[in-house]
């Protein structure tokens, strides 16, 4: 087949990989590297819990499907008409799974030996559904299982009553599996409809990193893959007001100490002003409370936080927060004054030699991801998953100034649109 | 290039290995102390693990070691402590992007080691003691961690199952220590505890990354120069043996879902027989519980096995809804009868073989794995690379694993469930 195989380079970091458009409308980026024994590859549709209200040029009318579908639907992937995928992949010696996540559903394996066998594999059974009535309906009580796991999850649930406490409307507020009584609703025709709709070429990337050679990955995908056509998708949330619902949410479990997330909740970004968006929240983060700040070390020696304390930027599609989370007999006191330092700051600015320092940790850390293979191939399916490339938050954070920083803290942490989740322990 | 080891013997009863492969990006540097599991002074040393990562003499606060840190390119550095069989293991490690990477070749590595070696030999010390209020601060959240075991269900059942599986031995304690013991302490024992760790300990030291070890082992060697040793030998775990009536303990808690740990033990010299057997058994996604306890019956989420070759004991864990734990219990033991018959095909051995050869070959792709994987080679005397242990598994015969599946027993089965009555 004719295409181009374009190398991307970066000349800061002294790293390349290949990023083709094959014919049938995948994207496909390969990262070589020399002598590692392990290769990493991950093949992913941009489908995940959070779309669950799409169109394409077959449907009259938006269609909406129930919570869980697409966590449902990569279950289900699995099994093949005779087999179940993971007794193929028994074969090969790679280690196979999926996850489904707010925004997009990946299929992956890691392997030392047999790779050609382990990527046929993968092509092949994430482009042949097979979906009975008796199947789909084997699979409630597995799923069933797991979201009641999750229900004991003092973590997982910390996290999503926060969520649930900054949204409305988004879908990002309902947990990545649904309900159970959601998810009692799936059938094969739907699983057919969501199938057809998002696992189209056009809508998928190919990452694969490691031990591999650009070639052998391309006359693979030359063997495997289907044509597609385009069937101009368009997924669509429901309208999201820029307040949130509720500035608290608690709820008794089984725990020892009270769990927390504090989130505030901003404007949703995309592209390269989501990348500008991340890392400057990101160091915007790290200037306020990481290690090294005053913040740390007075609530930590107040006994007001642990080193389960940690901060995390939280996007996608149509959503955005930043978290602040951890453990702390006083949650409410951690809030106030992660308020009080934020205002502080507004008015006094940030320190101009931390933020050097960060900025050199966020090199590192990045230089750190490249060391190993599946950070590799996560970044480059992430990337392209964002519409951006994977160089770009190193380049991003190369050309961040204190200014950008500063004007970061106004649009990303108003205190009015902030919601704090605990989970307290059952007295 | 290929992984370059060196080890060489620094002091009396201290180790240095060196794991040399220049296309890593980083450098990971790991002190471990290693000693007998002990109820007394198992908190003791979970805290000082913890107190000697916070800071040292020179950088007495946390915000000074971090700002250290982070003008290293953002390195990390962590104490901790570990369980390996009934020993166990205060590690205090450190990793940074290699010197190269940085933007003046800045000779980080070697600075970060001085930074790691002084939290270890030379921590916040005030009259005779550790810093007192720092080490309370560290005694809290050692508290905390123990308290917290409960948030994660699988991992605290588990924890729980110990206790009874090892009733009586060293291993049925956590790395952590008990709540109890954590609460009595202060700096001042800490601090004099402290100085049998440094003189007493088994000391194992790596480094694995791309940098220069050289570099690493002078600074190593220099630090240690000046402590003095009396080294009591090495810690090392027994297997444990297997009630004369297995025992069935349940405990309550307000859960969804029950979760049930099954414990196993085994005499079974031929720990390459077991783990290969454990593979096909119970640790992938083809093996025996997966595909009939969770595919066919749809009993479970999760429901797999994992085997502690020190101990000899193979555990199987599984979240299970209340009502069906007697027909998940009844699959499991179906499924080791079937192991114990011999009802697994040759596709299955060499199917388990490969995802074990996998496994085993990946660990050459991460500093930190490699350190491990010899830290764990160290700890039974052994220098075996993962190539070694993969002929070892592939010298393995239907016989050997039959034989491995007979020898075990069961010894305690463990459930954690909701308290009330009918779900």
């Amino acid at each position: 087949m004719n295409y181009e195989k374009k190398l991307i380079r970066n000349e800061r970091s002294n790293e390349q990989y290949y990023c083709i458009e094959h014919p049938t409308g995948l994207k496909i980026v390969v990262w070589e590297m020399a002598n590692y024994s392990t290769c990493h590859a991950l093949f992913g549709t941009k489908y995940g819990s959070i779309n669950t209200m799409f169109k394409t040029n077959k449907d009259k009318d938006y269609v909406k499907v129930p919570e869980g579908i697409a966590h449902y639907l990569e279950h289900k992937l699995f099994e093949n008409e005779d087999c179940d995928v993971f007794s193929l992949y028994a074969k090969t010696g790679a280690s196979a799974n999926a996850y489904t996540s707010f925004d997009k559903t990946c299929y992956l394996f890691s392997c030392t030996d047999n790779f050609d066998d382990s990527l046929r594999i993968l092509l092949d059974f994430v482009q042949k559904p097979y979906f009975t009535k008796e199947t789909v309906e084997k699979e409630q009580g597995i799923i069933g299982q797991e979201i009641r796991m999750y229900d004991d999850n003092a973590g997982w649930r910390v996290f999503f009553n926060m969520l649930a406490g900054l949204y409305h409307n988004h879908p990002v507020k309902i947990d990545i599996a649904g309900t159970v009584e959601s998810i009692a609703k799936i059938d094969s025709d739907l699983l057919y409809k969501c199938y057809n709709t998002f696992y189209n070429l056009k809508n998928m990337v190919l990452s694969i990193a490691g031990n591999v050679k650009v070639d052998d990955v391309l006359k693979i995908c030359d063997e495997m893959l289907k044509p597609c056509e385009n069937l101009e998708l368009k997924t669509v949330f429901e309208d999201e007001p820029e307040t949130v619902v509720e500035k608290e949410v608690t709820q008794n479990l089984q725990v020892a100490t009270p769990l927390f997330n504090i989130g505030f909740k901003s404007k949703p970004e995309s592209g390269i002003d989501l990348i500008k968006a991340e890392v400057e929240t990101n160091i915007v983060l790290s200037l306020l409370c990481d290690e090294s700040s005053n913040l740390y070390k007075e609530m930590y020696e107040d006994g007001l936080i642990n080193s389960e304390f940690a901060t995390e930027v939280f996007n996608g599609d149509g959503y955005f927060c930043s978290i602040f989370e951890g453990e702390s007999k006083n949650p409410k006191e951690v809030f106030s004054r992660i308020n009080d330092e934020i205002e502080r700051v507004k008015v006094e600015g940030f320190d101009e030699e931390r933020f050097e320092l960060i900025k050199k940790s966020y090199y590192g850390s990045q230089i750190r991801g490249y060391n190993n293979v599946e950070a590799v191939a996560t970044s480059m399916i992430n990337a392209y998953m964002s519409g951006v490339t994977p160089f770009d938050v190193i380049e991003t954070a190369a050309n961040v100034t204190l200014k950008d920083v500063y004007n970061r803290l106004f649009k990303q942490f108003n205190k009015e649109n902030t919601t704090i989740s605990i989970v307290n322990p059952i007295e | 290039m290929a992984l370059k080891y060196s080890h060489e013997e620094i002091g009396e009863g201290i180790n240095f290995t060196s794991l040399v492969d220049s296309r890593f990006k980083t450098n990971y540097i790991t002190i471990n102390l290693i000693t007998d599991l002990n109820k007394e002074k198992a908190a003791l040393n979970a805290a000082t693990a913890i107190f000697l990562s916070k800071g040292n003499n020179k950088y007495k606060t946390i915000s000074e070691l971090n700002k250290k840190l982070a003008s290293l390119y953002g390195a990390n550095l962590a104490g901790d402590v570990f369980k390996l069989g009934d020993s166990q293991g205060i590690s205090l490690s450190a990793s940074c992007i290699v010197d190269r990477y940085t933007f003046n070749n800045e000779k980080i590595t070697e600075e970060l080691t001085k930074v790691l070696t002084g939290c270890l030999l030379e921590p916040n010390v005030e009259n005779g003691s550790f810093n007192e209020k720092a080490f309370n601060l560290c005694r809290q959240e050692l508290i905390d961690d123990i308290d917290a075991e409960i948030n994660d269900k699988r991992t605290y059942a588990v924890i729980q199952a110990c206790k009874e599986v090892f009733k009586g031995e060293p291993a049925a304690l956590t790395s952590h220590g008990d709540k109890e013991s954590a609460e009595k302490l202060n700096a001042k024992d800490a601090y004099e505890q402290y100085k049998k760790v440094i003189s007493e300990y088994q000391i194992e030291i790596f480094f694995a990354g791309g940098g220069n070890g050289n570099e690493v082992k002078a600074v190593i060697k220099e630090a240690f120069s000046k402590i003095n040793r009396n080294y009591v030998g090495k810690s090392t775990s027994h297997k444990s043996s297997v009630k004369s009536e297995v025992s069935e303990k349940e405990i309550n808690l307000d859960v969804v879902q029950s979760k049930m740990v099954m414990a196993f033990k085994t005499n079974d010299e031929n720990k390459h027989a077991v783990i290969l057997m454990n593979a096909i058994f119970g640790t992938t996604p083809f093996s025996k519980l997966f595909a009939n306890v969770r595919e066919k019956l749809s009993l479970c989420y999760y429901c797999s096995s994992m085997y502690d070759e020190r101990k000899g004991v193979l555990l199987v864990d599984s979240g299970v809804e209340k009502e069906n734990i007697g027909k998940a219990k009844a699959e499991i033991l179906n499924q080791v009868k079937q192991m114990q018959e011999g009802n697994f095909t040759d596709e299955e051995i060499k199917n388990a073989g490969l995802s074990l050869v996998n496994m085993i070959k990946t660990v050459n792709d991460s500093a930190y794995s490699l350190a491990n994987w010899y830290m764990k080679q160290r700890y039974i005397d052994k220098n075996n690379t993962p190539e070694e242990e993969i002929e070892k598994l592939k010298n393995v015969t239907r016989e050997d694993i039959i034989a491995a599946a007979k020898s075990l027993k069961l010894d305690t089965v463990f459930v954690l469930t909701d308290k009330g009555g009918e779900n």
